[in-house]
């Protein structure tokens, strides 16, 4: 590459507009979107209507709909609904509305967790860090105790406590200028007040089923989302992830630190807090349709920064696919219940260990190049785990769809544990931004 | 002090003609948790077209002087122009142009490569939409070549050497092509052969280029052979500047440096340290 930029114009244009897109970066979106529309099928085929793969294909990509304008201004623009047969009513109005907000949610989650590491250069950050989750989950908990006739104020109260929690940390962390560690900082503290006071809302609701929808708010649902959730998040979502994609550029230098920053000209107080201002758009408006679902904005930009390197042009990029993979993922696993998803991820694990196990037997070099004569450690553990969890799901009387949904957040948090486990196991050392 | 200012009145600039790049006037720099300056400048010059460097013990102030020069700092009082023109009048991008500043520690992230951290050195020259153009590319060629690391461009910042980095975020503030240039001890922590290679690229960078240069030096041997000015800093004042052979003196480096040495000139002034006081 090095000798075409130097003799031709044409590679210089390509290197600052398309030139940093490579293969892994290619591959991993490729993977992200075949995991969001498998997801999304998934989902759209489960329920009380049920129906095959192939009938919820056919459903999703029925042309009448598809190419119909007056049913995508209904959808989008909350027109009176065209008429449909009762398949494509469900699908199309109860079940992909759902997979497009959690895309919408994971995309913008996802976007702004990678802003917020590079602000705070902490690859630990999380969209959250700045108080805005304990800060809207007291919003949400002041509606539901002291305005319980303005319920359906929630997400915009959601939305709203979140950027008055990140207000408040800005006016605290600053002084003649802020700092990473004073940002991080203001946020714990901001944190730990609201989410002290939202605790102690909880005491005051008298009603259990006030207490459970507070609580699917604060641990994040997609449970009943609908065509106006998804007016609700778009607007925001396209403008906050436009302009962080655009600001990527500019996240690569203020990883180099503050003073080099600004030794290269940039104004790094207003880039700062500029970026972490669209990330807490991006975040508040995905608050305001699913609740705080949490580990997504700290799980996904780490997991692309692990595959694609630390360019946050890629990074952002990445993100941009594998958020929405993640939360559609995630959704079908709590909307088909714990033991579907046990089963699932059993035997996926049990797989993985017996193809290591194999491979390592028959001395293929992939495996060997990788993992060294140490194979049968991991392929041991994988093993044993996925035969672990395949016969919990049978003891709990197999792969049966649960009645109740599980909020999503739940899941997204059981599935960044393990991923922590796992880096903390294979990396040497957790830091690099 | 008597004696500090009667050095500084017998100063004189190496060459009366040039002028002054960058000039800084009853400044006194301090930090927001300190009570008292930390440095305080009547005058300090910095000759167009040469290097300059400033030397002074640990605790000196050199690099507080640096800072403020680059205005990472601002200084209580005083005026910094640089070109003749107030440093607080420039935009962050517009000073960026003029004036280059490699600070003591710099990171990247380990997984960035060669020629992606260059090419941040284009940043000031580039709108927000903007991408990279033909200039930004030859400048960014230049700045490789210039520093020597043509064979590593590829290479991730992660897998390579203090030295070899050192020269690398030296490549990238050359891509910036300013015309003033401010590097606070780019050789300390390198080995012998690195520190040559900086200290080569920066006389290079002078000669070839016509580029101002200011550095921040440990090494007062190194300076000594390298610039053609040197500001020497004890105490957070300035104790004498001048070219080399009239500042290195064994008086300074009993007073400045609080060591007993022989400074012998063939012509350049050769030090031979003896004991410390």
């Amino acid at each position: 590459m090095a000798g075409e930029t130097r003799t031709t114009g044409e590679s210089g244009t390509a290197r600052g507009t398309t030139g940093w897109i490579d293969a892994t970066l290619v591959g991993l979106i490729c993977v992200s979107i075949a995991v969001t529309v498998l997801g999304g099928l998934i989902q759209v085929s489960f329920g009380a209507y049920s129906m095959t793969l192939a009938e919820a294909w056919g459903a999703v990509t029925n042309p009448s709909i598809l190419f119909n304008g007056d049913a995508w201004r209904a959808f989008l623009l909350g027109t009176a609904l065209p008429e449909m047969n009762r398949r494509a009513l469900i699908v199309w109005n109860i079940r992909v509305p759902r997979v497009i907000v959690g895309a919408f949610v994971g995309m913008n989650l996802a976007v702004a967790g990678a802003v917020f590491q590079a602000v705070t250069r902490n690859e630990l950050a999380s969209p959250y860090i700045l108080g805005v989750s304990h800060g809207s989950g007291l919003g949400v908990l002041v509606t539901f105790v002291f305005f319980s006739g303005l319920t359906h104020l929630v997400p915009l109260m959601a939305a709203v406590g979140g950027a008055l929690a990140f207000v408040a940390v800005y006016a605290i962390a600053w002084n003649g200028g802020t700092s990473p560690v004073r940002l991080v900082l203001a946020g714990v503290v901001v944190g730990m007040v609201a989410w002290s006071l939202q605790r102690g809302l909880f005491f005051f609701v008298e009603d259990i089923g006030v207490v459970q929808s507070a609580l699917a708010w604060i641990t994040g649902s997609l449970t009943g989302t609908d065509w106006e959730q998804v007016r609700l998040v778009a607007p925001w979502s396209v403008v906050s992830i436009l302009v962080a994609a655009l600001g990527a550029r500019h996240l690569n230098v203020l990883v180099l630190g503050e003073s080099t920053a600004r030794s290269l000209g940039m104004k790094v107080e207003w880039a700062r807090f500029g970026l972490s201002a669209v990330a807490i758009v991006a975040t508040s408006s995905a608050i305001a349709v699913a609740g705080i679902v949490s580990f997504v904005g700290l799980i996904v930009p780490h997991v692309v920064r692990t595959v694609v390197g630390s360019d946050y042009r890629r990074i952002i990029a990445g993100s941009l696919f594998v958020g929405p993979a993640l939360v559609t993922a995630a959704d079908v696993g709590a909307r088909l219940g714990p033991s579907v998803v046990a089963v699932a991820a059993g035997a996926v694990i049990l797989v993985a260990g017996l193809a290591l196990g194999l491979g390592g037997l028959l001395g293929s070099s992939a495996v060997r190049s990788r993992y060294d004569a140490d194979y049968t450690r991991p392929a041991g553990v994988a093993l044993v785990v996925g035969a672990g969890m395949l016969g919990l799901a049978w003891l709990a009387g197999g792969p049966a769809v649960s009645e109740t949904q599980l909020p999503v957040g739940i899941v997204t948090g059981l599935v960044g544990g393990p991923y922590f486990l796992y880096l903390m196991r294979r990396r040497k050392h957790l830091g690099d931004l | 002090m008597q004696t500090q200012d009667t050095h500084y009145e017998d100063a004189q600039p190496s060459d009366a003609t040039t002028d002054s790049a960058l000039v800084g006037t009853d400044l006194e720099i301090g930090y927001p948790t300190l009570e008292e300056p930390v440095v305080t400048v009547d005058r300090i010059d910095v000759p167009e077209g040469e290097v300059t460097a400033l030397v002074g013990p640990n605790g000196s102030g050199k690099s507080t002087l640096v800072k403020a020069l680059a205005r990472q700092l601002s200084p209580d009082a005083g005026e910094i122009r640089l070109n003749d023109r107030n440093i607080q009048s420039f935009g962050q991008k517009e000073l960026a142009r003029e004036l280059g500043h490699l600070s003591q520690e710099n990171t990247a992230p380990d997984s960035v490569t060669v020629e992606d951290l260059v090419y941040h050195g284009r940043y000031p020259y580039r709108g927000f939409f903007e991408s990279v153009d033909d200039a930004d590319e030859r400048a960014v060629e230049r700045a490789i070549d210039l520093a020597g690391i043509d064979h590593l461009r590829e290479k991730s910042v992660g897998n390579l050497s203090g030295g070899q980095k050192q020269l690398v975020f030296i490549a990238m503030v050359l891509a910036q092509e300013t015309d003033v240039l401010l590097l606070d001890e780019p050789t300390t922590f390198l080995d012998l052969h690195h520190q040559l290679r900086v200290m080569e690229t920066v006389r290079r960078l002078n000669e070839e280029r016509d580029v101002t240069i200011a550095i921040v030096l440990h090494d007062i041997a190194q300076a000594a052979r390298f610039a053609d000015n040197l500001i020497a800093l004890d105490d957070g004042a300035v104790y004498d500047w001048g070219p080399p052979t009239d500042v290195v003196t064994e008086e300074l480096l009993e007073d400045v440096f609080d060591v007993d040495a022989a400074v012998r000139y063939t012509p350049d002034p050769e030090i031979v340290p003896k004991r410390s006081l």
